[in-house]
């Protein structure tokens, strides 16, 4: 009974492998309803979209990061605080195209793809398309409009995996209808 | 090391057997196949006692004169056979142990693949590739 006192921690803070499996057995489930890799696809980003609109909150609750100057603070502050908040790596921030716009995400190792090998008739799947909707959800709510996709995958046969972020434009709130 | 290392489900059908490569290959496959008898004998002698007093290795199953082969039972049934040259004298008994060992870790990480469904045929590279370094003779 006094070892209870003992439990260090965030109680928020789940096994690494439990999440692994989790997501492996989510995935595995997707396929085996809808059949096709780009469907499935689409609703990894569903869901991680779902999963981003509501992560933003969390995460600008306990960062305590402050505004964003531009595209390129954004880009450290996802690589170097969100990322290491949520998965416990940092990727590297890199390849900025020359308008400032774009830039790429690079990833040595991917916690959602530990053991995980793609099956033969799978080479479109992006494994790990959740990630590209949260992305976009937290951005979609802190008023910016990124495309976020993957360029390379290491379960594909690529030395690294690298997810491009591109700034289409800024959201302004609109105003509904109707009201002036 | 090895000249054959075989995994068979807990129904004893075989997922996964690796040989190296020889002319007759098909001796190996009966050896393992015959090995399933003493493995059942051996698990099933000490199910009186309490079950998890049962070492996960069996050691040496039976000598034939060319061959040794060794027995390795997982607590969900899930046999590892390996089969070893008797020439190669100088395999002591920790050297097998770590094989299994590294056999036993090599299935679970294959397992934790979302896509097998446990009781398929072994497809995995990377358990392959695990294997192949065990066949290998130096």
């Amino acid at each position: 009974m006094s070892r209870q006192g003992n439990r260090a921690g965030d109680p928020r803070k789940v096994n690494g492998e439990l999440f692994t499996l989790t997501y492996g057995a989510l995935v595995a489930q997707l396929i085996k309803d809808y059949e096709n890799d780009e469907q499935v696809n689409k609703q990894l980003d569903k869901m991680g979209y779902n999963m981003g609109v509501r992560l933003i909150e969390d995460f600008l609750a306990r960062a305590n990061t402050g505004k964003c100057n531009d595209f390129r603070e954004t880009a450290d502050v996802i690589a170097k605080v969100a990322f290491k908040m949520y998965l416990g790596l940092t990727p590297v921030v890199s390849n900025w195209s020359t308008a400032g716009d774009e830039f790429s995400l690079l990833l040595e190792s991917n916690p959602l793809t530990e053991f995980v090998e793609l099956p033969p008739g799978h080479s479109n799947l992006n494994y790990s398309n959740l990630l590209c909707g949260a992305l976009r959800g937290a951005l979609e709510m802190v008023q910016m409009d990124v495309d976020v996709r993957f360029v390379q995958d290491i379960l594909k046969g690529d030395n690294i995996t690298e997810i491009r972020l591109k700034f289409i434009k800024r959201l302004e709130d609109a105003v509904p209808v109707g009201e002036d | 090391m090895a000249a054959c290392v075989a995994v068979i489900a807990k129904e004893n059908y075989p997922l996964f057997i690796k040989t190296i490569p020889t002319e007759n290959e098909l001796k190996f496959y009966y050896t393992v196949h015959t090995s399933l008898d003493v493995v059942e004998e051996k698990i099933s002698s000490l199910g009186k006692n309490a079950n998890d007093l049962r070492e996960l290795y069996l050691g040496l199953l039976y000598p034939t004169e060319d061959y040794k082969v060794y027995g390795y039972v997982t607590n969900t049934r899930v046999k590892f056979v390996v089969v070893v040259d008797s020439s190669n004298a100088s395999l002591r008994d920790n050297e097998i142990r770590t094989m299994f060992k590294k056999l036993h870790n090599a299935y679970v990480d294959m397992l934790c693949n979302p896509f097998y469904k446990p009781g398929d045929n072994i497809t995995s590279k990377s358990f392959d590739n695990i294997v192949v370094g065990m066949l290998q003779q130096d």
